[in-house]
């Protein structure tokens, strides 16, 4: 029955841990002096990396901090530039526009004082002289309001309205709307379009006033007998290019610069307003494209449009 | 008996330049009118002018750059500016080559008579005490 006592582990190891204590002391002892510098050096390693996070937070909020004043600076300066640049563009607008009203202006004011001059001779008025002057008062105050218009389809930055375009055939209707003065200059028009061209995300209405005009240059620049290509194709990632080759007269190097300007012509008084290229460049540029221009003086000039795919409406 | 100042215009919008020839000429003036630089150069080899009316933008040889070969070339004709823009860079360009007159389309005919006027008295001031 002795034998049947509980037996309670704890209580029979006792003696037994002494002993151990005893036999393996010292090395008891090395293994809490290791726990300890263990558990120092973590501290030390701890305290290390946390100040280290600490800095580093610091130097990186302080290297944010920076680059959000360089932005904000950058910014303003991004934003001054644009100002100065639309001054620049209002300038050369407003000396243009002067220029280009004042001379209709100047001519019925001749032609209102030569009518009055005539009213008070003491012969009889000449009907038919009258009658002229008055009809160059007419045309000349056409000749104004058109500048006025197209300067305010310029002024216009409505946002486009972006559908699906066939650009094929957009092309293919432009042409047609011109075939009667090409047939008359007798300039050959000939079209290259892709067969496999992409419909086109963008706006159709400004698309076809690009064409137009692209096309109006063309004619003018041959004047008579000469060939105009007009070829489209789809380039590299998600674009579609629009080429208006003619062989006109070329634009020198010294002009090519200045040739999107608002106003800038070569053509004689009343016959150009210098405002094509302009709108054109300022409806690509909407249409998140580009339009650019190769030419050489007596051999012609390609116009280059290209435009994205798919359209990202962008505020200008 | 034509005692006043021989005058030759140069404009290239051809209604303007008529116009113009024609209501002075209706004032008892003698104008001689071309639509270019370059013609005005070629009329003033043939015989001088007193007064020049120049207009600024033209096509081919600007108004500008005639300016700078009258001054050089012919410095007794007296230039009035015909400008239909007051860009204030042109102004500054034209007084610094010394065509000091001005007139800013549209002008009544009064104005430029009387502009021409007085440009004829300056150049007959200038002949009677030479240097
Ligand atoms: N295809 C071309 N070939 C040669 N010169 C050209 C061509 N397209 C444009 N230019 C030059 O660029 C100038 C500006 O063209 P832009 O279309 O802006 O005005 P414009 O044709 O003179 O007048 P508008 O378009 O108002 O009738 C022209 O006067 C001409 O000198
Ligand atoms: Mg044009």
């Amino acid at each position: 029955m002795t034998d049947s006592t509980p037996h309670l582990p704890g209580q029979e190891s006792w003696p037994g841990l002494w002993h151990h204590l005893a036999v393996y002391g010292s090395s008891w002892l090395v293994a809490m002096l290791a726990i300890i510098l263990g558990m120092f050096v973590s501290l030390l390693l701890g305290l290390v990396a946390a100040l280290a996070a600490g800095l580093s937070f610091l130097t990186i909020h302080r290297l944010l901090r920076q680059k959000a004043v360089a932005d904000q600076e950058k910014h303003l300066v991004d934003e001054q530039l644009l100002q100065s640049q639309k001054l620049a563009a209002l300038g050369k607008l407003s000396a243009g526009l002067a220029h280009e009203i004042n001379n209709p202006l100047a001519i019925i004011r001749q032609e209102a004082e030569w009518l009055l001059f005539l009213c008070r001779q003491s012969e009889p008025l000449d009907m038919t002289e009258a009658i002229s002057g008055l009809r160059q008062i007419l045309k000349q105050v056409d000749r104004s309001r058109e500048i006025t218009t197209n300067l305010l389809n310029f002024a216009r930055r409505q946002q486009p309205i972006v559908q699906a375009v066939n650009l094929n055939r957009l092309v293919g209707d432009m042409v047609r709307l011109v075939a009667k003065e090409t047939e008359q200059r007798r300039i050959t028009v000939v079209t290259q379009l892709a067969p496999d061209l992409p419909s086109i995300n963008s706006d159709a209405p400004l698309l076809r006033q690009v064409i137009l005009n692209l096309l109006n240059n063309a004619m003018q620049a041959i004047d008579q007998d000469g060939t105009i290509t007009i070829s489209t194709q789809p380039t590299e990632p998600e674009a579609i290019l629009i080429q208006i080759h003619d062989t006109g007269c070329g634009i020198s190097k010294e002009l090519l610069p200045r040739i999107f300007d608002p106003f800038f012509t070569t053509k004689p008084q009343g016959k150009g307003t210098g405002l094509g290229l302009s709108i054109c460049h300022g409806i690509i540029e909407r249409l998140g494209g580009t339009i650019t221009v190769a030419s050489e003086v007596g051999k012609g000039s390609t116009f280059t449009v290209k435009l994205p795919i798919t359209l990202t409406p962008k505020e200008i | 008996m034509p005692t006043g100042p021989s005058i030759l215009l140069v404009d290239d919008e051809e209604r303007f330049r008529q116009n113009l020839k024609k209501m002075l000429t209706a004032h008892g003036l003698t104008v001689t009118a071309v639509g270019s630089g370059d013609q005005a150069l070629a009329e003033l080899a043939k015989q001088p002018y007193d007064v020049m009316l120049l207009d600024m933008r033209m096509p081919g040889l600007s108004g500008l750059e005639t300016l700078a070969i009258l001054k050089k070339d012919y410095p007794e004709t007296e230039v009035i500016v015909l400008t239909g823009h007051a860009s204030v860079d042109a102004a500054a360009e034209i007084i610094r080559l010394g065509g000091f007159e001005f007139l800013l389309k549209p002008c009544p005919l009064e104005e430029i008579i009387a502009k021409i006027e007085s440009a004829y008295e300056r150049k007959l001031a200038r002949q009677e005490r030479p240097g």
